[in-house]
C-alpha cells in the first residue's frame, strides 16, 4: 500500500518538480516558450484522450476546441478587459457547450463517419475565424496583450508556472474522474454499448459528455495558448496541427495521463530539436538501435510476427540514414514525424507509455491497493417477498422484421416469485421475445406491463430503470475490466456524488463502498477470488456467472437469462442451477431460456414453448415434455442406440 | 492423420495448453471433453493455425504444420469449423458455402465446376440450406447457421475437420440432426476431431476420447473404457 503510494505518487510529484524547476536552470525566452508550450499541449492532449482513448473514437477536432477557446479568450481579453483566470473558465465553458453540441449529432455516428464529422467542423472553425472579420480581425491575426493575473503582470517565467499549475491541476481531475464510475462507464461502453445500456449506464449521454468535457479542456488550453504567443491567425488551427495532436496521443500512448505529456513533449520539442543537425543524428541513431534490439528479442523469443519486429527497424534506419544523407532536415520535417508515427504505431500499438507501464510493472511488483471487506448481502440485494402477484404481463405481443412475424402475437404471464422457462427451435422466436422485454427491440404491435404498469418499448434504459436485468446469450462483458469493477459499474443508486465533487476527489468514499457491495454480489456467484482477473481472462464458466453477478447489481424485479447454461460442462451447469436457485431465494423473478431440458425441468415452474413466433404449449415442465406438438417441434423423438440431448446429459439432482 | 505432440500456446502471457498429445486416425472421430476452461478449444486453434503454439509440433498426414498459419493449414486439407459458428452474417448462404471452397491457384480456372459438386454434396447433406441458398446467413436460425459452418467446412473438400461445439445453443431436436450428420459423415470416410459439452452425445459417435483438464490430456481410451471409469463418469456424465 505504502510502496504504491510512494512509487506511483512519487513520480507524478517528482514529474511536476522538474518542470516546474526548469526555468531557474534554463533562462532563454525561446526555451521557455516551448516548454509553456508543452504543459499547454499537455492540457490539449488529456482533454484529447478521453475521446481517443477512453471513447475510442478518431476525434479531429480538439485542434478546433483550441482555436475556439483561444479566439475566445483572446478577444474577451483585448476587447472587455477580462482578466486570465475569467477568460480560462470562459474559453473553458465555451468549448464544452460547443463540443456537447457537435457530439450530440456526431456521436450517433462511429469510426470513420465520427472522423468525417470531427474534420469538417475543424474546416468550419478555420473559415469562420477566417471569415468572421469584424470580430476575428480575419487572416490578418488578432494582436493580443496578456492580460493581469489578479492585478499582477506575469513574465514569461511566471506564465510558465501558472501553465505548469493548471497542468497539474487537470492532472489530479483528470485522474479522479477516471478512477470514479464516469471511468467506468467510460471503459464499458466501449467494450459493450448494448450491455451498457441495459445496465441502465447510459451509452449516448456518456459519450456526449466525455467529448463535451474533453472540448472544454482544449478550450481552456487554448486560452492558454493566446495568452502565451500574444498573436493568433485561423490558419494555426487547421490540419496540420490536428495530426500533430493525434501523434501526440498515440505515440505517448492510449487512456494514460503519462502518455498524454509525455506526448506533448514529444509534439512541443520534437520539431525544434530536430532542426539541429546533430541532435537529430543522436536521436534517430539512438531510435534505431533500440528498435532493433526490440525486434531481435521479440523475434528470437516468438513473441512478434516477423512483419511487426521488421517495419520498426526498417523505418528507424531510413530515418538514420536520411539524418545522415539530408543536408538540411528542417525542410524533411513532416517526413520524419511520418515515419516515426509509422514505427510507433507498428512496433508500440500502445504507445510510448503502454510500453513503458508494461516494462515498469514486471520491474516494480505493486500490490494493487486493498479491498474492503464484503458488504452483507442483504444490503446489496434485499430479499423480496414474494407476493404470488402478476409480475409481468404481455398481451398479443408482436415484432415483425419485414416480412417475418418473429412474434405473432404472444400473450404470457409471469408471476412474481418464479422461474418462468421459455423454450421452442431455435428461429422460433425466443431471444426476439427477451430483447423486446429488455427493450433491445421496440414491439411491432401489442402491450407489455410490469407490474401493472405499461413499458416504453424499443429503449434499453428505460427498461434497466424499471427493474428489468438480463443477461446475454452470446456474453456481453466488459472484457478490458476487472470482475470487480464489470459489477461495480452496474450498481444501482450507488453513484450519487456530482461530476465536480468528484473532479474535485470526494467520491472515494462511494467508490469504497461500491466495492464492498460489488464484492458482496462477486461471493454470491463465487467470484470471490477473481475479483481482481480482467473479465476476458477467466474461464468461459465463470464469464457466465459474472454476467449474472452484473445483472443482479441493478437488483432487478424481473431478471432474465438468456441459455445460462449454453456451452458450460457438467460441473459448471451444476453450479449455475445452485446460484439461479439462490437468487430464487431471494425472490428475484426470472425468466429463463434454456436448451438444456434437464435444467428448465428442475427449475421452472411454468414452460412456455414457442413455435414460429406463437406459443405452442403451456404448463409445468412435465406435462409440456408430453405434449406431441412440443416433441414434434422441438424435442425431437430420442433415436435407438444413441443418447442425445434430450434425455442426457444424466439427472441432476443431488447438486452440491 | 493428425498428430500432436507436447502442445503448448495461450494468449498473451498466459499459457492454457501446456503439453497436450493426441493423435486422431483416418476415417475415425476423436472427441475432446473436459471442463470450460480446460483448453479443448485452444486445442482446436493452435492445431487449426488459428494461434500460433509456442512449443510443441502438429502433424498433418506425417508432415510437420505447426507454425504455418492458418491459411496454409487449411489449404493442406484440415477444415476448422469454430466455436460459435461465426458464418458471413452480410453474404448468402450460397456465397459462404462458395468461400469455403474458394481456391486461388491451381485450381483457379476450373473451381465453378468444382465447386458445383462440392454444393451439390453440402445441398444434399442439409436439404434445409439448400432451401435457404439466398438468404443472407445472418438471418439464419441457430441451427441453420451451425449447418452452414459445417458445410462450409466441408466445401474445401478436407481430410479432416474439426468441430468446436456443434451443438452449442441448438434445440435438441436439431442437436439429434446435427449428430446424425456427423455419423453419416463418419460412414461416407470423413476424419473429424470434435469438442463438445454433452458428453454422452460425443462418446455416442467417437471411437476414441481425451478428457482434458488443465491444459492436458487427464484421461484416454474408448467410449466404453470412459464409461467405466468412475472418475470421468462422476465429473462429466453425471
Amino acid at each position: 500500500m505504502l510502496k504504491r503510494l510512494i512509487l506511483v505518487r512519487g513520480a507524478e510529484i517528482a514529474l511536476f518538480i522538474v518542470l516546474g524547476a526548469v526555468p531557474l536552470v534554463v533562462q532563454s525566452p525561446y526555451a521557455l516558450g516551448l516548454l509553456t508550450l508543452l504543459a499547454i499541449y499537455g492540457i490539449v492532449l488529456i482533454g484529447l484522450d478521453v475521446t481517443v482513448g477512453y471513447l475510442g473514437q478518431i476525434n479531429l477536432a480538439q485542434v478546433a476546441m483550441l482555436g475556439l477557446g483561444a479566439y475566445v479568450a483572446g478577444i474577451a481579453a483585448t476587447r472587455y478587459g477580462v482578466g486570465i483566470p475569467l477568460a480560462l473558465v470562459l474559453s473553458g465553458l465555451f468549448c464544452t457547450a460547443i463540443g456537447a453540441l457537435l457530439a450530440l449529432p456526431a456521436l450517433r455516428l462511429e469510426g470513420p463517419q465520427f472522423a468525417l464529422a470531427t474534420l469538417s467542423f475543424t474546416a468550419l472553425c478555420a473559415t469562420a475565424l477566417n471569415e468572421l472579420e469584424w470580430l476575428t480581425n480575419g487572416a490578418q491575426g488578432l494582436q493580443i496583450t496578456r492580460p493581469l493575473l489578479l492585478g499582477h503582470a506575469l513574465d514569461a517565467r511566471a506564465f510558465f508556472w501558472l501553465c505548469i499549475a493548471i497542468l497539474a491541476i487537470v492532472w489530479l481531475a483528470m485522474r479522479n474522474l477516471m478512477s470514479s464510475q464516469w471511468g467506468r462507464a467510460f471503459e464499458a461502453l466501449r467494450d459493450s454499448p448494448i450491455a451498457t445500456d441495459a445496465i441502465g449506464v447510459g451509452t449516448y449521454r456518456h459519450r456526449v459528455a466525455g467529448f463535451a468535457f474533453g472540448s472544454g479542456l482544449g478550450g481552456a488550453a487554448g486560452a492558454l495558448y493566446a495568452f502565451n504567443f500574444g498573436y493568433l491567425q485561423p490558419q494555426t488551427f487547421v490540419y496540420e496541427l490536428t495530426v500533430i495532436l493525434l501523434l501526440g496521443v498515440v505515440l505517448g500512448g492510449r487512456k494514460s495521463l503519462w502518455g498524454a505529456v509525455i506526448g506533448a513533449m514529444l509534439v512541443a520539442l520534437l520539431p525544434n530539436l530536430l532542426s539541429s543537425h546533430l541532435v537529430f543524428r543522436a536521436f534517430s541513431g539512438i531510435a534505431f538501435v533500440l528498435a532493433l534490439v526490440a525486434g531481435v528479442r521479440g523475434l528470437v523469443r516468438r513473441k512478434t510476427d516477423a512483419f511487426r519486429a521488421l517495419a520498426p527497424i526498417v523505418a528507424t534506419f531510413t530515418l538514420a540514414a536520411g539524418s545522415f544523407l539530408a543536408s538540411n532536415t528542417e525542410d524533411w520535417r513532416k517526413a520524419i514525424f511520418a515515419l516515426m508515427l509509422f514505427s510507433v504505431v507498428v512496433g508500440l500499438p500502445e504507445g510510448l507509455m503502454g510500453f513503458a507501464a508494461a516494462a515498469l510493472a514486471r520491474l516494480f511488483r505493486v500490490a494493487p491497493p486493498a479491498l474492503p471487506p464484503a458488504a452483507p448481502l442483504d444490503a446489496v440485494l434485499p430479499v423480496r417477498a414474494p407476493d404470488g402477484s402478476v409480475l409481468l404481463r404481455l398481451d398479443g405481443l408482436s415484432r415483425h422484421f419485414g416480412g417475418v412475424r418473429a412474434l405473432d402475437g404472444v400473450d404470457l404471464t409471469v408471476k412474481a416469485g418464479t422461474i418462468h422457462g421459455l423454450i421452442g427451435p431455435n428461429g422460433s422466436g425466443k431471444s426476439t421475445l427477451v430483447n423486446v422485454v429488455s427493450g433491445l427491440y421496440a414491439p411491432s404491435g401489442g402491450e407489455l406491463r410490469l407490474r401493472g404498469a405499461a413499458l416504453r418499448g424499443g429503449s434499453l434504459m428505460a427498461a434497466a430503470k424499471a427493474g428489468i436485468a438480463r443477461t446475454f446469450q452470446n456474453l456481453q462483458l466488459f472484457g478490458g475490466m476487472t470482475a470487480l469493477d464489470n459489477v461495480m459499474v452496474a450498481l444501482r443508486g450507488a453513484w450519487r456524488v456530482p461530476l465536480p465533487l468528484v473532479l474535485l476527489g470526494l467520491g472515494r468514499l462511494e467508490e469504497w463502498r461500491g466495492r464492498a457491495a460489488a464484492l458482496a454480489l462477486l461471493e454470491f456467484v463465487g467470484l470471490g477470488s477473481e475479483a481482481r482477473t480482467r473479465a476476458a481472462d477467466l474461464t468461459y464458466g465463470a464469464q457466465r456467472f459474472l454476467e449474472i453477478a452484473r445483472a443482479l447489481a441493478r437488483r432487478p424485479e424481473l431478471l432474465i437469462l438468456d441459455e445460462p447454461a449454453a456451452g458450460l460442462a457438467q460441473p459448471d451447469i451444476l453450479r449455475q442451477l445452485e446460484i439461479i436457485r439462490r437468487i430464487r431465494q431471494r425472490g428475484i423473478t426470472m425468466v429463463l431460456i434454456e436448451h438444456h431440458m434437464d435444467v428448465v425441468s428442475e427449475l421452472c415452474e411454468t414452460v412456455t414453448v414457442l413455435d414460429e413466433g406463437k406459443v405452442i404449449a403451456e404448463g409445468p415442465p412435465a406435462q409440456v415434455k408430453r405434449d406431441p406438438k412440443v416433441i414434434t417441434a422441438y424435442l425431437g423423438a430420442p433415436e435407438p442406440g444413441a443418447a442425445i440431448a434430450a434425455s442426457a446429459p444424466a439427472p441432476v439432482t443431488g447438486a452440491p | 492423420m493428425l498428430t500432436v505432440t507436447d502442445l503448448h500456446a495461450g494468449y498473451g502471457l498466459s499459457e492454457v495448453l501446456v503439453g497436450t498429445s493426441l493423435e486422431v486416425k483416418p476415417g475415425t472421430i476423436v472427441a475432446l471433453i473436459g471442463a470450460n476452461g480446460a483448453g479443448k478449444t485452444t486445442t482446436m486453434r493452435a492445431i487449426s493455425g488459428t494461434i500460433t503454439p509456442t512449443r510443441g509440433e502438429v502433424r498433418l498426414g506425417g508432415s510437420r504444420v505447426d507454425g504455418l498459419g492458418a491459411a496454409r493449414i487449411a489449404r493442406l486439407g484440415l477444415a476448422h469449423s469454430p466455436e460459435g459458428r461465426k458464418v458471413f452474417g452480410p453474404l448468402s448462404t450460397e456465397d459462404n458455402l462458395l468461400l469455403g471452397g474458394f481456391r486461388w491457384l491451381p485450381h483457379f480456372f476450373g473451381f465453378r465446376r468444382q465447386a458445383r459438386q462440392a454444393l451439390e454434396r453440402v445441398y444434399d447433406l442439409f436439404p434445409r440450406l439448400a432451401e435457404r441458398r439466398a438468404q443472407l446467413a445472418g438471418t439464419l436460425s441457430g441451427g441453420e447457421q451451425q449447418m452452414l459452418a459445417i458445410g462450409r467446412a466441408l466445401m474445401a473438400q478436407p481430410k479432416i475437420m474439426l468441430l468446436d461445439e456443434p451443438s452449442m445453443g441448438l434445440a435438441p431436436v436439431i442437436v439429434q440432426e446435427v449428430f446424425r450428420t456427423i455419423r453419416r459423415l463418419k460412414a461416407e470416410g470423413m476424419t473429424m476431431l470434435l469438442v463438445e459439452q454433452f458428453a454422452s452425445a460425443a462418446l455416442a459417435v467417437a471411437d476414441h476420447v481425451y478428457v482434458m483438464e488443465r491444459g492436458r490430456v487427464a484421461v484416454s481410451g474408448t467410449p466404453e473404457d470412459l464409461r467405466r471409469d468412475p472418475r470421468v463418469l462422476a465429473a462429466y456424465l453425471g
